[in-house]
């Protein structure tokens, strides 16, 4: 097990965090601002500029599956078997009224999974808005020229849709609330950079999943109780190995939980419900159009696995490793996510060059951490440390 | 045996394989002369292929549905990677060991088939080694993402070429610029200058192409329709390893010619026309002979593909060669359907296109390896059961033999043609 | 000369179903237990029946044969598929059925039928025995009780454990550790566990084809009442299910000899 200081304190802060997950989609928080009149838009993959939405005024709250490994039947049903379990998790959830609250959903090209989702949701759903955004594979100048232009037909439709106008100064003030949500989650990152990490990886990922289900503001204010609690608390944690997460999308801290539980202290990740989704701000130019430079941001983010050349990921995950003084990677792939499971040899092969242990988990989605992931994960920590040896 | 020579062996397999076929000429009378064109044309391939090295020709290995027509007009010689790997496979009953291969590599099983074993392939030496690895976002994220393993696996240079999602004019505009980058870059990385008037001429024969494809799914309605069950693989092939060449327009009106005639005559693919079926998705292709065996036995016809063999649309311009090239991109049935979003128009399309043809049931074949794919059975099975014609879904795996047998497949036919009868 | 009479013959992995009909209806059935012969078991369950009409197995007789080992029966003068009989037999029974679910033994079918009673459309899965009767077969050993019981105690549950629909051998597993867990999971909730594993497998096809009211359910799995409470609960509406749900298929194979003799003269 992940071992606590003595002198730690139990962080209460973090109960907010875990109301809005425990109860998400139908939050108080959500229910109440619909109840008010305000419209919710759901968005699928992080190639979504959420700042858009956010500028119209509209809460944008993400599209996650159950939080836990449940029976897909609707999933199955509608989607089919060989479809990622992440894609099926949402689709059902969605399809017994989970999300009927919402007014909008946003898609991106993303991946085949994401795809999918959107045509899916739009036909056995529906809302009164849904837009797909193209989003290239490069992040080459022409591919950014199509990424804006899909970014800024995206805000004219929402315009059309809503009627008003989205302006500049709305653009700035929005990137500046996620710009400050991004500079706060660093600083909870930077204190897992430390040799005794004051907060776990499960506790972590507790808050960055409050992160996309409720208004950044609100969010924002919550985080900043809590760094100032875990300052003030002096906690720290000691496992056998620090460890990394990579791979598919994956909101479930149970896992996480499950991992440490074994003693493996989980610093760092890049996931796209983490570390990818928060890791890169807007940088605001003089002189360019807000819109652009958020465009910019969106696609120049650490990448997913969808985009080529894989190098770009490759490398931003062994720079994470080192910064965060990884002694081992934990991989977790749902099975039929292509994209990532593709890049899974390249990768173990360029870890294994910097000295970093990768170990291959396939799960579903949701899933808490079987027995058998726990004999893996203790498998592999022993191997880490006799290599320490 | 050096490594050399065993990386011509397979390609010499498919060489031999269709030389065969050519003098058994296995087709129906009807049929004879269209398909003896076609397997010189697959010999032909093939061929060129194998003398490349001595013949100081460049080869381009590329994945499905990308632009072949470009490296004829470079005179680089093409290799399709996919195709190529499992028709050696199939040839020579090495499907396993490929799969093999790839798992080697560390592909987990719920990748693609055709794309570990591609993979692998590359990986047990079992093709030439290419000059340059070509892929592209066409048709999911196999495709997309198969290309950075061959490149290693072969220590050779490549090109991602970035498809767009949607046929908006940005995208298209965009896309063109990506194959404009890809010929800069394969100018100078292989020497050969693209040949802009040639491109033209084959965009022209593409333009023929099209309309020969559909005139000849036109023919496909008539009743009882003409066209073998299994002869969509051949259709396929011509913009998979044909688009713009001579041979391929030779092909295609010789068939027209021959579907015309049979039709004229009254004369369908099978002895006594009792179903008419839309396959939706490809069958197992290592099954074609079985399939077609049970297509005479029950009198069941597949007379049209809506996702694979029927061309909506045409039009290309030869005065505008590179963006005819970007637009037949969006126009080949497959990428039209199954990449981008699948509309409600698309759905309304097909339903249409169930009566033109006088559809009584559909059979989805549900390659367990192509996600993208087999989330759409349900919407099709919804709109098509709306108008009443049931459809079968069979999962099955493209190449996999071990996946399905015989007898299952036999058996799940068989069942729905009694559903098709008891109607 | 007499006039035939039509049997129906539905040769299952487990038990063998024959059912004889006359001009008005159901003449006589027997279900046995299949053995390793199917011509033999078939062979007997005809006899079986025909016992209560003093009738004798002989040519007087018109057999369709229908199930997995319908084509090994070489005296039956044709054979049909599962799904096209059980329509054909649920329509005879409860012309109002829509939507059916036939439990077998190997694997699971559900049938739909139009307003016309003909099978319209359907779906099956025999990949795996997960949602099939072998499965609950299997559970109910592992249980340490009989599939009656097993229904009884299905009723008691609070809870529900998890259990996977997705693979046999991975429930199976699943189930063990329920077992031996320290305190073990409740009985009841792991069999309501169960229940809904088999019952999740089978709404994902229900729900791919379409659910149309009213829905029945077949196969000896009808009988099981703590299973068929769980189904309920899912569609949120009662099932309907025939009088010897079992002999269903046969019943259905019965009437198709009875049209094709009537087509014959």
């Amino acid at each position: 097990m992940v071992v606590a200081q003595k002198s730690n304190v139990t962080l209460k802060s973090l109960d907010l965090f875990r109301e809005v997950n425990k109860t998400f989609p139908k939050t108080t928080q959500i229910l109440d601002l619909k109840q008010q009149g305000k419209k919710v838009f759901g968005w699928f993959c992080t190639y979504v500029p959420e700042e858009v939405i956010h500028a119209a005024r509209i809460l944008p709250i993400r599209i996650t599956g159950y939080s836990e490994e449940v029976e897909l039947d609707d999933g199955n049903a509608y989607f089919y078997i060989n479809n990622c379990s992440f894609s099926r998790s949402c689709l059902q959830l969605g399809l017994r009224g989970g999300y009927e609250f919402l007014d909008g959903v946003v898609g991106g090209s993303t991946c085949d999974g994401a795809r999918r989702l959107f045509d899916l949701w739009r036909h056995y759903i529906g809302t009164p808005f849904h837009q797909v955004i193209t989003v290239p594979r490069k992040s080459t100048e022409p591919a950014h020229e199509l990424y804006y232009q899909q970014v800024v037909e995206f805000q004219q439709r929402l315009e059309e849709f809503l009627g008003i106008k989205i302006t500049d100064e709305a653009l700035v003030k929005s990137i500046g609330v996620y710009n400050e949500s991004r500079a706060l989650l660093k600083k909870l990152y930077d204190f897992r950079k430390l040799d005794a990490p004051p907060v776990t990886g499960a506790e972590t990922m507790e808050v960055l999943d409050a992160s996309f289900r409720m208004p950044k503001e609100l969010f924002n204010n919550y985080l900043k109780e809590l760094l100032a609690e875990i300052e003030k608390s002096g906690n720290g944690y000691k496992g056998r190995a620090r460890l990394m997460l990579v791979g598919s999308v994956m909101a479930n801290p149970e896992f996480v939980r499950c991992i440490e539980g074994q003693g493996g202290l989980v610093v760092a990740d890049e996931l796209c419900t983490s570390t990818r989704y928060w890791s890169d701000p807007v940088l605001l130019k003089k002189g360019e159009p807000p819109l652009l430079s958020l465009s910019r941001r969106y696609l120049n983010n650490f990448p997913c696995a969808r985009m080529v050349p894989s190098d770009d990921r490759f490398n931003r995950i062994i720079a994470l490793a080192r910064d965060f003084n990884v002694d081992g990677v934990v991989s977790q792939i749902i099975r039929y996510c292509v994209s990532y499971a593709h890049d899974l040899p390249l990768l173990r092969e360029k870890l294994g060059q910097v000295g970093v242990p990768v170990l291959a988990l396939d799960v579903e989605y949701g899933t808490p951490g079987s027995g058998q992931i726990q004999t893996r994960v203790q498998a592999f920590l022993e191997m880490l440390e006799a290599k320490r040896k | 045996m050096t490594v050399a020579e065993s990386r011509t062996d397979k390609i010499n397999a498919i060489v031999r394989a269709s030389r065969l076929i050519l003098r058994m000429n296995p087709a129906r009378p009807e049929l004879q002369k269209s398909d003896a064109i076609y397997y010189k044309m697959l010999a032909t391939y093939f061929t060129r292929l194998l003398e490349a090295p001595q013949k100081g020709g460049f080869v381009a290995a590329h994945t499905v549905f990308f632009p072949t027509e470009i490296l004829y007009a470079m005179d680089i010689v093409p290799m399709h990677t996919e195709l190529t790997t499992w028709m050696a496979a199939m040839f020579l009953g090495e499907q396993a060991e490929l799969l093999a291969g790839g798992a080697e590599l560390g592909l987990a099983p719920e990748i693609c088939s055709p794309h570990r074993g591609l993979a692998g392939a590359f990986l047990l030496k079992a093709l030439p080694r290419p000059d340059v690895m070509l892929w592209s976002s066409l048709i999911c994220d196999n495709s997309a993402k198969s290309g950075e393993l061959v490149m290693k696996l072969n220590d050779c240079p490549g090109f991602f070429l970035d498809r767009p999602f949607q046929r908006t004019k940005p995208e298209v505009d965009y896309f063109v610029g990506e194959l404009g980058r890809m010929i800069d870059f394969l100018e100078q990385l292989s020497g050969k200058k693209m040949n802009w008037d040639r491109l033209s001429e084959m965009v022209a024969r593409m333009d023929e192409h099209i309309k020969l494809l559909q005139e000849i799914s036109e023919l496909r309605k008539a009743v009882p329709s003409p066209f073998p069950y299994q002869g969509y693989l051949k259709l396929l092939s011509v913009d998979y390893m044909f688009p713009g060449q001579p041979e391929a327009t030779e092909y295609l009106e010789t068939l027209r010619d021959e579907l015309a005639a049979m039709v004229k005559a009254g004369k369908g693919a099978v002895g006594k026309e009792r179903f008419r079926i839309m396959t939706l998705f490809i069958p197992p292709m290592y099954m074609s002979g079985f399939l077609e065996k049970i297509s005479q036995e029950y009198g069941a016809v597949s007379v049209v593909e809506p996702l694979f063999t029927l061309w909506m649309e045409g039009g290309l311009d030869p005065s505008k060669p590179l963006e005819s090239v970007a637009k037949k991109s969006f126009l080949i049935p497959e990428s039209r359907t199954m990449y981008g979003p699948l509309s409600k128009q698309m759905l309304d399309e097909v339903v249409q296109i169930a009566r033109d043809y006088k559809v009584d049931g559909a059979v989805y074949w549900a390659f367990i390896g192509c996600r993208h794919t087999c989330a759409t059975i349900k919407l099709f099975k919804d709109v098509l059961n709306e108008i009443d014609i049931p459809m079968l879904t069979v999962d099955c795996d493209l190449v996999d033999p071990t996946i399905n047998s015989k007898e299952e497949i036999r058996e799940k036919l068989e069942r729905f043609f009694e559903l098709l009868e008891e109607r | 000369m007499e006039v035939k009479k039509a049997v129906g013959l539905d040769v299952g992995s487990q038990t063998t179903k024959a059912v004889v009909l006359d001009g008005t209806g159901i003449l006589a059935s027997a279900v046995i237990t299949s053995g390793d012969d199917a011509e033999a078991s078939a062979k007997a369950a005809i006899e079986q029946a025909l016992q209560q009409t003093g009738l004798q197995f002989d040519s007087n007789l018109y057999i369709t044969a229908t199930g997995i080992g319908a084509k090994s029966v070489s005296f039956s003068h044709q054979q049909k598929g599962l799904t096209t009989c059980l329509a054909r037999g649920l329509h005879h029974l409860l012309p109002s059925v829509q939507l059916a679910i036939d439990i077998g033994a190997e694997s699971s079918t559900v049938v739909k039928l139009n307003e016309r009673g003909k099978l319209s459309d359907y779906a099956n899965h025999d990949k795996c025995a997960a949602g099939t009767g072998i499965f609950l077969q299997q559970m109910a050993k592992l249980m340490l009780m009989s599939l009656e019981e097993m229904s009884a105690h299905s009723f008691k549950a609070k809870n529900r454990a998890d259990v996977t629909n997705t693979c046999a051998v991975f429930a199976e597993s699943e189930v063990i550790s329920h077992v031996h867990r320290v305190p073990p999971t409740p009985k009841e909730d792991i069999i309501a566990g169960i229940f809904y594993s088999v019952v999740s497998r089978i709404m994902t096809m229900c729900k791919r084809i379409g659910i149309k009211k009213d829905v029945a359910i077949t196969g000896g799995v009808a009988l099981n009442k703590g299973l068929v409470h769980v189904f309920e609960q899912e569609f949120g509406f009662a099932l309907l299910v025939p009088e010897s749900p079992q002999a269903v298929a046969a019943l259905g194979a019965a009437i198709v000899s009875k049209e094709t003799l009537e087509k014959g003269t």
